[in-house]
């Protein structure tokens, strides 16, 4: 019996961490990040992520850039395929219409992680900000997957 | 690929001394990727997809040659480029030629690249052709994937080969 009120907190406790890792986040004017991974990679090598962003408001708002501690930089890229060659180029901003979304795949659009200071390991993960041109900003903690 | 086409064979120096060859060996297909270890999404996403062809394949893939030759030699070094292979799968050949052995493979596999602006975060990135090679252990040129074409193609060509 005296074990029964740990395990209720114990089960509460774990629920909330599940729903704090399955939660998405969202700024208040509506933008949120559902979906989100990073591949592993080494220490100062280039890291890539794939972010999943609604926009629940009534008005287009823009991608503009994304930051993380863990990378000397981080950019947004968008690859391309153009007669069997790979191109890629940075995004300085990508429009997210009104209650639409822009998701993040491989082959495509994608955050480059410049110069990682550290080792991402499966299992870690990356704090990364996702700002947006109305000025709203969410912090991310993006999984990190085997590679 | 018909019909299948020869492919000159080339030789590298791995990082312990030794030649790794791209060639003929009886018995042992082989996979190959063109890349650069800065590319954080085409590159990373087709050495992904050889993990899961290998899985697919189970015991019979110990059999097949994984490469990944890099375009950007200036700064893939000969570690680099291994390590960069083997952290998707320890079976895996990250190889960095000479200017004169990357120049010698490209043409011989047809393949371009060309280094492009980046940004001063990223510094320059490298547009490179995109597709994967399959040669049987002959050493012939069998079939090419195109970036984008799901790992199960590449399984099920490995399958009839093994």
């Amino acid at each position: 019996m005296l074990m029964r009120p740990f395990r209720v907190l114990a089960a509460g406790a774990a629920i909330a961490v599940l729903a704090a890792a399955c939660a998405p986040t969202e700024t208040p004017q509506g933008r949120a990040v559902t979906a989100a991974w990073a591949r592993a990679a080494d220490s100062g090598a280039t890291g890539g992520a794939y972010l999943t962003i609604v926009n629940h408001d009534s008005v287009t708002v823009d991608l503009v850039s994304v930051a993380t501690a863990l990378a000397a930089s981080a950019e947004v890229h968008e690859s391309m395929q153009h007669d069997g060659m790979s191109h890629m180029m940075p995004r300085t901003s990508v429009s997210i219409g009104a209650r639409d979304s822009l998701v993040m795949a491989p082959g495509g659009l994608h955050v480059m992680l410049n110069q990682l200071t550290r080792a991402l390991a499966a299992g870690d993960s990356v704090p990364l900000t996702v700002r947006f041109s109305n000025g709203d900003s969410v912090l991310v903690r993006v999984p990190v997957r085997a590679p | 690929m018909d019909p299948p086409r020869d492919m000159p064979t080339v030789a590298f120096t791995r990082q312990d001394g030794s030649r790794y060859t791209l060639g003929p060996a009886e018995g042992r297909p082989l996979v190959v990727f063109f890349g650069y270890t800065h590319c954080p999404d085409v590159c990373p996403t087709t050495l992904a997809d050889w993990k899961r062809a290998k899985a697919e394949l189970g015991d019979k893939a110990a059999r097949v040659r994984w490469v990944f030759v890099t375009v950007d030699p200036d700064r893939d070094s000969v570690s680099v480029a291994e390590r960069y292979a083997r952290q998707y799968d320890s079976t895996f050949v990250g190889l960095s030629g000479d200017a004169p052995t990357t120049a010698k493979v490209m043409e011989a596999y047809g393949v371009a690249a060309a280094r492009e602006d980046g940004t001063p975060g990223s510094g320059y990135l490298v547009s490179h052709s995109s597709q994967v090679f399959l040669l049987d252990g002959a050493g012939k040129l069998v079939a090419l994937y195109p970036f984008g074409t799901r790992w199960e193609a590449l399984a099920a060509d490995l399958a009839q080969l093994l």
